[in-house]
């Protein structure tokens, strides 16, 4: 290390120390930008994803129905089928089947489910007392039970035919009442393999739900990857949940994206000004250094050190603070943990550094342009 | 003196005060722009998810249960089911909430053959002009409520009584194109009527296999003049409480005081019961897909805004102050030469005070201004549509300038105070 690198070292550290206060409120300023940049970048990035799960409560997105005009398909089929979706973005497959019934000479139409799959595939389900556990017990949709004023607890007959032409009557208790306000209002529910045991068949779904956390695009997709691996099962869009999902997710992105946007430039200039301030201050520095012989080109070294030194530390702080921000929000809004995105950290950090330098080298440059004697006199 | 000095100070060190202001309007035109957006969110994306159409569903009291069951369709099942007078769709914009209804829709379903094959018609308004008795004229109809269909073709009218809107799976089973005629028949009345194809849609759901017509000629064709089967309704609405949840349960067991809060907040349970309380024999129900999906979205969005918010007005706050700080630390010697003067502690701070407050409010103000430009930017560019200005923003920015810059001089002041006048003269 020759004497003038250890000269701009000491003068580096003598100014970073002797000077804490103005260190301080410079650090601040960068810490401050570096926490906004990496916690609304963060958001940006994880937010749609976020929402798109919130719009899992609108219900399925995906229906699997049997080909070639077939009835039913085996539910083997649709494992099949389900198999080739990602799994860990699949929330629910729920398989239904409808028959008609009679009950006290009332036809009805009965629909055998899933129960534990149904609430996750339509949330929205308002289910007065309790889903069926055991056999023999049902749910029923709230225009029945005030049509034939059941009740929960009350038990109703049923009576049917079987595929096989059997016929089948049963004594049956509600445990259930639900209200969708839809066509599920006027149906009964029942667990598939009690209807399928009274139908006498096995392993036979009319309709799949399914909820799946994707795009419109990825849905397209999916549903190609099934039609090209299946032949009894046949996979249809839900173009009302899906087409609205992607405008409303679309308009919520872009809405993000702008506020970050502003958020972003309102904060870099802040800091900018913040700089500047600092480094203004210490014109008289500059030009008393330039009086006792130091090039104009040392001197910008050394303001540049200083800068990337302070960029650096204030970074590595708004790092950390915006990781916390971004946490608290997700965890806030969303009760889930952000997913981070690592590449950003030292992007953040670059950015932050050289946001510092660049305003560190504004009021250094036109600091140097003036005679060191103004600039010593106080003009 | 006083104001002599304040006044050299604003002409003399125009470069650094403008340095604060610029900082200061910039965090008040941040603060503007995401309060005044913070506040309009929730309404406009309430407007957006209108997208997932009608959250209402309006049907005859007694037909409750039979009409959505039965679509096996025996003639004696049929005639048993009742009808909604047209006339009575008026009412649904006269109700307390008439305003936060965005669109309705009647609809009236029939049996038809197409060369021989059994087809479901359905009778709607398409975007029908309107005139309220109580003097408002609205547009509604279906087209509006089903955002999410593709239609080919020019838009359907509601006086186009010779057009048709084909699904895509009759279009593709009947070989049809735009501009074919197709001749309906209703078995029930034996009328005979020929149109026109208008448009193809895909809609994704059970109405690819259906045939729309404006509501008069599927009257016309069932005989049942004046009449529809049910109607939907989208609404804006708020969340759903323990309070809507309770009244949902039963309206009558509400106190006196709960009821009208109830009864006065746009809450679905609160529109159904008003639709009830203005048309006769209708039974309204919530469509709970839409109704509480809305609520959840709704909530979050506003959640996520309002800590945004929050969040960066705390940044901005910090940088004000920072700054704040820093100029007043930078005149360190200016102050120095005045305390050697004999001014004393308190007038130096006035004085500084005072300088920084003026400055701070300049800023503020363009920045109020500049940020109102953010938030219309923001408005139009996301959701096509002019963000409301809210009053109470002036006074709670002007506040917050205030306190900021008053603040965020605490740390500068404190050091002031314990300023020797001879340290900093000398350039320690």
């Amino acid at each position: 290390m020759n004497k003038n690198q250890r000269f701009i070292l000491k003068t580096l550290l003598s100014s970073l120390i002797r000077r804490r206060s103005r260190i301080a409120i410079a650090l601040l300023g960068v810490a401050i930008g570096a926490t906004v940049l990496l916690g609304m970048v963060t958001l940006c990035y994880d937010i749609p994803r976020q929402m798109g799960q919130e719009f899992r409560s609108y219900g399925a997105n995906l229906l699997l129905m049997p080909a070639n005009n077939q009835p039913t398909m085996p539910m083997t089929e649709v494992k099949k089928a389900v198999s080739l979706l990602p799994q860990d973005k699949v929330l629910g497959v729920t398989p239904f089947r409808y028959d008609s019934i009679r009950s006290n000479q009332q036809p009805y139409t009965i629909v055998g489910t899933q129960f534990d799959q149904v609430i996750n595939t339509s949330p929205y389900w308002k289910i007065e007392g309790e889903v069926p556990k055991n056999p023999n017990e049902i749910m029923i949709g709230t225009d029945i039970a005030h049509f034939a004023k059941l009740s929960i607890g009350s038990t109703i007959p049923i009576s049917g035919k079987s595929k096989q032409n059997s016929r089948f009557d049963e004594e049956l208790t509600i445990t259930g009442i639900v209200k969708t306000g839809r066509a599920e209002d006027n149906f009964i529910f029942i667990e598939l393999n009690d209807l399928e045991t009274l139908l006498e068949e096995n392993n036979q779904a009319e309709v799949v739900e399914i909820s799946i956390t994707a795009t419109q695009d990825e849905l397209q997709r999916y549903i190609q990857t099934i039609k090209d691996n299946s032949s009894t099962v046949e996979p249809h869009l839900i173009k009302w949940v899906t087409q609205s999902e992607a405008s409303v997710l679309g308009k919520l992105s872009s809405l993000l994206y702008l506020v970050t946007m502003v958020v972003l430039i309102l904060t870099m200039i802040c800091v900018a000004t913040t700089m500047m301030t600092v480094v203004m201050e210490r014109r008289k520095e500059i030009g008393l250094k330039k009086a006792i012989g130091a090039t104009n080109k040392s001197i910008a070294k050394e303001f540049l050190a200083e800068g990337l030194i302070l960029g650096i530390v204030g970074g590595v702080i708004g790092v950390i603070c915006g990781l916390i921000f971004a946490q608290i929000i997700s965890a806030n809004v969303f009760g889930r943990s952000i997913v981070i995105e690592f590449y950003l950290i030292p992007t953040t950090i670059i950015i932050s550094a050289v946001v510092t330098i660049i305003a560190c080298l504004i009021p250094v440059k036109r600091a140097l342009e003036v005679e060191p004697a103004l600039v010593l006199r106080g003009e | 003196m006083f104001r002599r000095m304040l006044l050299s100070v604003l002409v003399r060190q125009k470069k650094k005060l403008f340095l604060i202001a610029l900082t200061v309007a910039l965090g008040v035109s941040l603060a503007t722009a995401m309060l005044n957006v913070m506040f309009d969110v929730g309404d406009k994306v309430n407007q957006e998810l209108k997208a997932y159409g009608a959250n209402l569903n309006i049907v005859p009291k007694g037909a409750a249960l039979v009409n959505e069951l039965y679509q096996l369709d025996n003639a004696d099942t049929r005639a048993a089911i009742q009808y909604i007078k047209q006339d009575d769709l008026v009412k649904i914009k006269m109700i307390f909430w008439a305003y936060n209804i965005v669109d309705f829709a009647p609809y009236l379903t029939t049996q038809v053959t197409v060369n021989d094959k059994p087809v479901t018609l359905v009778g709607t308004w398409f975007n029908k002009h309107l005139t309220i008795p109580t003097g408002d004229e609205v547009d509604t109809g279906m087209l509006a409520m089903k955002s999410w269909w593709s239609i080919e073709g020019n838009t359907m009218k509601d006086d186009n009584l010779q057009g048709v809107m084909v699904g895509e799976t009759i279009a593709t089973q009947l070989n049809l194109k735009l501009g074919d005629s197709l001749e309906l028949i209703s078995p029930l009345t034996n009328k005979k009527v020929t149109l026109t194809v208008n448009n193809i849609f895909h809609s994704g759901g059970i109405e690819d296999a259906e045939l729309y017509v404006s509501l008069p000629v599927a009257q016309n064709l069932a005989n049942k003049d004046g009449l529809v089967e049910r109607v939907e309704v989208s609404a804006l609405t708020t969340p759903e409480n323990d309070l809507a949840r309770k009244a949902a349960q039963d309206p009558n067991s509400l106190s006196r005081t709960e009821w009208d809060t109830w009864y006065c907040t746009a809450y679905i349970s609160s529109i159904a019961y008003q639709l009830e309380e203005l048309m006769p024999d209708v039974r309204v129900k919530a469509i709970m897909q839409v109704a509480e999906s809305e609520g959840s979205i709704l909530q979050k969005t506003q959640l996520l805004m309002l800590l945004l918010t929050v969040l960066s007005l705390i940044c901005s706050a910090l940088a004000i102050s920072n700054l704040v700080t820093a100029n007043v630390i930078e005149r360190s010697t200016e102050i120095g030469l005045l305390k050697a003067l004999g001014a004393t502690n308190i007038s130096v701070a006035m004085l500084i005070l005072t300088e920084i407050l003026i400055i701070a409010l300049l800023g503020g103000m363009v920045g109020y201004f500049v940020g109102l430009g953010f938030a219309q930017i923001i408005g139009q560019t996301v959701f096509g549509s002019f963000v409301e200005p809210k009053m109470i923003i002036i006074p709670l920015v002007l506040i917050m300038v205030s306190m900021i810059t008053l603040l965020g001089s605490l740390p500068a002041l404190r050091i002031m105070m314990f300023l020797r006048p001879t340290d900093v003269l000398h350039g320690r």
